[in-house]
């Protein structure tokens, strides 16, 4: 049953924190302000690489109104930071690595004054040779960037032998892909407020995905105790994983420090752009063999991921990559190589998909390539050599058993789109045009992925909350986890409310405060849902009993005469309210509190990285093309998408067609353009996601919710699904199209464009 | 990112005169150091991009009640003044019956919030707006305040002086004329506006053309006119082509006559978004598919 609003019943609700969002009255963490309140802002290096001779702060220092002047002297911790790595330098010391690279930071009255201030700073730099493309930082005359050289990590995965497998082979594909370079564009660029208590503790307002991550590295650079630090990061206004990693906290809390002042930094969108993360650019070449009858016999990966100067998680990312372009399909001779290569660009890093949209785009154009090859319809191919529900992973390693791959596969057989696309008699190669527009071509396409969740082996990867009865009679749900949009505090309202009984004024939950909160890991990989919904899972059975025998004393009722609800406690099988829930909090001798605390499932390998639960999606799309311009359009899609049961069905919706959009951008419009480590992509007006005028086409999401009886795990992820499988979908619906291979993200109109249009029209 | 400044960087100080007249004699004294200000929209991007400094005066149109307004005057020739904002333009219903190509053209540009702001006479001076290539079409005039008083200049002709020399920046913008669209007997009216850019809405161009002429019942193109602009590419009438097609019957030349025509007359910048000879190729392929459709219809007709 496709999911929508009018098949979900009473299940489609009001998010909690929708209305404050829309009418604008919410306020975010960067738009708070605070008494006596400085500004910060950060100098850059205008340069890709250099060598940093001197800087001079003396007339910054100088000048009226300005509070503080911090360069590498001024960190008394650690002067760096990175997530899985801290190789990244609050202030560099003696060398710059990108455009975004941190020289010094000032504090001042105003925005204007520190401004100026960054103005009177005077840095002498002798500028080095530009490593700006990946390939090339491997070669051994590049520049090196780092003391262990170019390579970040290198990532690999063999079985069998692939080039004894070649000679088996009745058709070999080998094509290489390349993937853009993809900005998040959240609407709230980065930036908070930083307060210096007067017990000495800092309170950090600023959003992340994993406050107690920030603590520890903020902590690290302060050389300060992480008791110290208090850091509430939720609301967020737009991540996707591009607000996980530090960006503007260090400068804010050293600022606030040294100034003994609150200080706020709110990043322009120039800035943002110039100094924040983007997807990986990857160049995956793939060498790919079928035998007669189609089955997939060796399959052959290199990738190179452009990771720009620093590690933040670039090597998690290629260990992703590394895992999805062996995605869904089962080979009897697999060999992948994957590096991610340092270089002057810009910061590349965690993004939604987390490697897999690279990874998926190339899989999914090498089995179309085959299926033409074999003269077979390529929806076939994929049924052919997908894995089957007791197949291991992609690296050979135990996984959580589900039908979803074969579920979503015969959800897309079915669809209507799918249907249309049957009785249109559109195979693989057929375009329908109109007699007064016949440079318009239609295609259908489609693709088809499995997607890993949580952080994978051999990566702490911690969950857990709490329920407590507050003494206001209110159940306090508290989690470590953040709201960054995407309906994180809809799903656990609606968790407490379906699975518990209570009604929504009973409940406040709390998230996004270190002072607060357990640590529940970090709010990304797909994994927050299912973490809450186990979390729920373990915490039910012990908020139960612990409120129900504490009411059981009260009314000298037996407990199991009791149970749960709206309000408060409620007399089992007759509509009675016995006790509210503030009556309970106040008459209650012992504190009716409950805490879970447990790991993400992880598979029983030492492979790092290797996931165990995982999502299975297929996306069937029509598109048209304009000959005339080689614009494409896209006209329908269809998502089927297997994560268990939906917990939250606007948010489920939210994410597939939000996930969607993304991918759209990925595959049509978006590229954050590089030359010589220089972005000439500076701002919205030339970087360009998708607008509601590309979104005027229908969307279907359908969702399998079935999970094997014995299954204990629950909803999978589905943050980031509906951002892999359209790429593919949309390039396999272009050349149904056009006859034209896409290799290249964004795709190219000039590719696209009749060669011929005179011919072409006088034929007509 | 900015000019290396070393004082608080300045407001300018801002200027409302109330009178076509009184404006220009505030550029004239002031000169480089000031800047007219229609809807601000493009040159806000400019000073945040730092591709054009802050200027120590902006001297404020919009208070001038005679730069305001669409006037369907009595010789059938529209006066549009330079400060109707481009949400005017394209709402006027009068506007929207006698040149669709410009009401089509305006709702291409930008989006609401900025059409609510720009101007039509901001969009002409900025030398590359994508009302432009309509207004070539439509045989626009535009009516100037220089040292000479009120003068008219074909759009054409300034378009084409404006790569020369720069002096038109002392000079105001003061009406925008549209000539009276006059038709032939026995013919129809062949409109056309496109503009392509990077993604479907709110897009820089990558290449605008319009086509405004009168295709005869017997085949023959009895006036034509066609332009092509787009991105950095300042826009042009393309003449050799129309010459190619005027009193000569639409299928000949052929189809592959005008298209070679296209290709080497239209000389588009490229940039690291689209190639030169993606635009040029774009551009061809619009006009000649308009042509064609042009020519389908009056054959289906017959």
């Amino acid at each position: 049953m496709l999911l929508n609003r009018s098949n979900s019943g009473k299940r489609w609700r009001v998010r909690p924190d929708g209305p404050g969002k829309v009418t604008g009255s919410m306020a975010y963490l960067t738009d708070f302000s605070a008494e006596g309140m400085l500004y910060g802002r950060v100098l850059r290096s205008p340069h890709p690489h250099a060598r940093i001779k001197a800087i001079r702060t003396e007339r910054a220092k100088e000048l009226a109104g300005v509070h503080a002047v911090l360069t590498a002297a001024d960190v008394p911790g650690l002067n760096r930071f990175g997530i899985a790595v801290p190789d990244q330098p609050v202030f560099c010391e003696d060398i710059v690595r990108y455009i975004g690279d941190a020289v010094a930071a000032v504090a001042a009255d105003t925005a204007e004054l520190a401004a100026l201030a960054l103005e009177l700073i005077e840095v002498d730099y002798e500028v080095l040779e530009v490593v700006d493309d990946a390939e090339r930082a491997l070669a051994p005359e590049s520049p090196q960037l780092h003391p262990q050289g170019n390579v970040l990590h290198r990532s690999a995965y063999c079985a069998g032998e692939a080039q004894r497998g070649f000679e088996c082979c009745a058709h070999i594909v080998e094509e290489t892909y390349c993937t853009p370079r993809q900005m998040h564009t959240y609407m709230e660029t980065e930036g908070g407020l930083f307060v210096l208590g007067e017990d000495g503790r800092l309170n950090v307002y600023a959003p992340t995905q994993h406050g107690f991550m920030d603590r520890m590295q903020l902590s690290r650079i302060l050389a300060m105790p992480q008791a110290d630090i208090r850091i509430v990061s939720s609301p967020i206004g737009g991540s996707f994983g591009g607000k996980d990693e530090l960006n503007v906290q260090p400068y804010g809390a050293l600022l606030a420090i040294a100034s003994n002042r609150p200080v706020k930094i709110h990043n322009s969108r120039w800035e943002s752009v110039r100094a924040g993360l983007k997807r990986h650019p990857m160049k995956i070449t793939m060498k790919t063999g079928v035998d007669g009858n189609g089955k997939l016999i060796a399959h052959q990966v290199s990738i190179i991921a452009d990771t720009g100067p620093y590690a933040t998680l670039g090597a998690e990312v290629l260990r992703f990559a590394v895992e999805h372009v062996i995605g869904p399909y089962r080979y009897e001779h697999i060999k992948v190589d994957g590096v991610s290569v340092f270089t002057n660009n810009g910061m590349s890093g965690e993004f939604r998909g987390f490697g897999g949209n690279q990874a998926i785009f190339a899989l999914e154009g090498q089995l179309d390539r085959l299926a033409e090859k074999l003269g077979i319809d390529p929806w076939m191919l994929r049924l052919r050599n997908m894995r089957m529900p007791d197949d291991a992973g992609p690296f050979g390693q135990p996984i959580a058993a589900t039908e979803g791959a074969q579920q979503v596969w015969q959800a897309l057989q079915a669809s209507r789109l799918w249907q249309e696309r049957a009785s249109a008699g559109m195979g693989s190669s057929f375009s329908a045009t109109t007699s007064e527009e016949p440079w318009i071509s239609i295609g259908y396409g489609a693709a088809f992925t499995m997607h890993g969740a949580g952080l994978g082996v051999g990566i702490p990867d911690p969950a857990g909350g709490r329920l407590t009865l507050a003494a206001d009679g209110r159940i306090e749900a508290v989690f470590g986890y953040e709201e960054f949009g995407q309906g994180l505090l809809a799903s656990l309202e609606q968790m407490l409310i379906e699975q518990f009984g209570f009604a929504a004024s009973d409940i406040r939950m709390i998230i996004g405060d270190t002072d607060v909160v357990p640590d529940s890991g970090s709010t990304t990989a797909s994994r927050a849902t299912s973490m809450l919904w186990k979390s729920l899972q373990n915490l039910r059975p012990m908020f139960q009993a612990k409120a129900l025998e504490a009411a059981s004393r009260l009314l000298a009722l037996p407990a199991a005469k009791l149970r749960l609800g709206e309000g408060g406690i409620w007399q089992q099988e007759e509509q009675m309210l016995l006790l509210t829930y503030a009556d309970l909090a106040m008459y209650s001798k012992e504190r009716i509190s409950c805490t879970t605390r447990f790991h993400f499932p992880t598979s029983p390998v030492d492979r790092v990285g290797a996931h165990f639960l995982y999502t299975y999606s297929a996306v069937a799309v029509k598109i048209s093309v304009n000959r005339l311009t080689g614009r494409v359009r896209l006209l329908d899609q269809y998502h089927a998408v297997a994560a268990g049961p939906v917990i939250n069905p606007q948010g489920f919706l939210g994410q597939i067609e939000g996930g969607s959009s993304m991918a759209l951008g990925f595959t049509l419009t978006e590229e954050a353009v590089m030359e010589n480590g220089l972005y000439l992509t500076k701002n919205l007006d030339t970087y360009l996601v998708p607008t509601i005028a590309e979104h005027r086409g229908t969307v279907e999401v359908e969702p399998i919710e079935d999970l094997p009886d014995f299954d204990q795990y629950g909803p999978r992820g589905i943050g980031e699904v509906g951002s892999v499988t359209l790429a593919p979908a949309i390039a396999s619906a272009v050349h149904a199209a056009t006859g034209v291979r896409i290799s290249k993200l964004p795709i190219q109109p000039e590719l696209l464009q009749l060669q011929d249009i005179e011919s072409f029209l006088q034929r007509r | 990112m900015g000019a290396n400044r070393q004082s608080l960087h300045a407001e300018p100080l801002v200027r409302h005169p109330q009178h076509a007249e009184e404006a220009w004699q505030m550029k004239r004294l002031w000169g480089a150091t000031a800047s007219y200000t229609a809807g601000g929209t493009l040159l806000r991007t400019q000073w945040e991009s730092g591709l054009a400094p802050v200027p120590a005066y902006l001297i404020d149109l919009s208070g001038i009640a005679e730069l305001h307004g669409i006037h369907d005057e009595a010789d059938g020739n529209w006066r549009i003044g330079p400060m109707t904002t481009l949400t005017s333009c394209r709402s006027h219903l009068g506007l929207q019956t006698a040149h669709p190509l410009l009401t089509e053209a305006v709702r291409n540009i930008a989006a609401p919030s900025v059409r609510n702001l720009a101007t039509l006479g901001g969009n002409i001076v900025s030398a590359v707006g994508d009302a432009l290539p309509a207004l070539l079409a439509c045989n626009s005039v535009l009516q100037w305040r220089t040292e000479q008083g009120i003068t008219d200049q074909a759009l054409t002709e300034w378009l084409e002086a404006e790569q020369l020399q720069s002096a038109w920046k002392e000079r105001l913008l003061v009406g925008i004329q549209l000539p009276r669209q006059t038709s032939i007997s026995q013919t129809k009216r062949i409109l056309a506006y496109h503009k392509v850019g990077r993604r479907e809405a709110f897009t820089p161009s990558v290449v605008t053309v319009a086509i405004n002429g009168q295709l005869g019942d017997d085949g023959i193109w009895r006036d034509i006119r066609i332009a092509a602009g787009g991105g950095q590419t300042r826009p042009r009438r393309l003449e050799h082509t129309e010459a190619l097609l005027m009193e000569n019957p639409s299928n000949s030349p052929s189809l592959a006559v005008v298209y070679q025509s296209l290709l080497a007359e239209f000389k588009p910048k490229g940039d690291s978004f689209a190639s030169a000879d993606y635009r040029r190729r774009t551009a061809a392929n619009l006009i000649v598919s308009e042509l064609w459709k042009a020519a389908k219809r009056l054959t289906e007709e017959r």
